[in-house]
């Protein structure tokens, strides 16, 4: 990754926070000083690098991982907003990159039973409760959505 | 990557599937600490597979299932 692309992926990070949610390829050119047509490019070597993940058939965020830019059933509440985690991973993940306590709402993936999660300096509040992951590490990027 | 209530859940969501690895919650916690941190920060740079490995060990998750490509 280079300077160029570093800058363009913490600037999408900065303004995913500033922003409350993913940003459009507009704001990110407005406040970089250049086209929509550069950060498009840039963002498709971003995803290339595993360092966001684009739609699959557009161009828009998918992922800033531990952010996800669609909603999902992995909601943190954080640093004073609502926001949508990938997985469950991600979303203590979204805690620890905000250096923030927070409080995570999702559901048992057998049961469907709500699960609320305090989390205080990065430790959840229940420690009572489990967590699989099916795709081995080697195989997490062959399709990410689904991992 | 999902939360259950226990791993009673997680075999009867299995449903006589291949399982993956089921960790305690708070393993799931260091994990996420120690692997998403620095994501904000100005100085971040792109964690190496070594790096990473290294975070998956440091928190007791090795062996096959752990191995990053």
């Amino acid at each position: 990754m280079d300077a160029d692309e570093l800058r363009l992926r913490n600037l999408t990070y900065s303004l995913f926070v500033e922003l409350g949610r993913a940003p459009r390829p507009d704001e990110v050119a407005d406040r970089e000083g250049t086209t929509v047509d550069e950060v498009i490019a840039g963002w498709r070597r971003l995803h290339d690098w595993h360092a966001i993940v684009l739609g699959s058939t557009t161009d828009a965020l998918q992922m800033a991982n531990p952010f996800s830019a669609v909603p999902t059933p992995h909601v943190v509440e954080a640093d004073g907003r609502q926001w949508y985690a990938n997985c469950a991973w991600d979303a203590f993940g979204i805690c620890a990159a905000l250096q923030t306590d927070g409080r995570i709402e999702t559901s048992c993936r057998d049961c469907g039973d709500p699960i609320e999660i305090e989390v205080r300096d990065g430790r959840p509040g229940d420690a009572s409760l489990v967590f699989h992951c099916l795709v081995p590490a080697a195989r997490w990027w062959d399709d990410i959505t689904f991992t | 990557m999902n939360l259950f209530r226990s791993e009673e859940h997680v075999e009867r969501w299995l449903a006589g599937r291949e399982p993956g690895a089921t960790i305690p919650v708070t393993t799931l916690a260091d994990l996420a600490v120690a692997w998403w941190h620095d994501r904000l920060s100005p100085d971040w740079r792109p964690h190496t597979r070594d790096q990473n490995q290294a975070i998956l060990e440091r928190v007791g998750l090795s062996g096959p299932f752990w191995q990053l490509p």
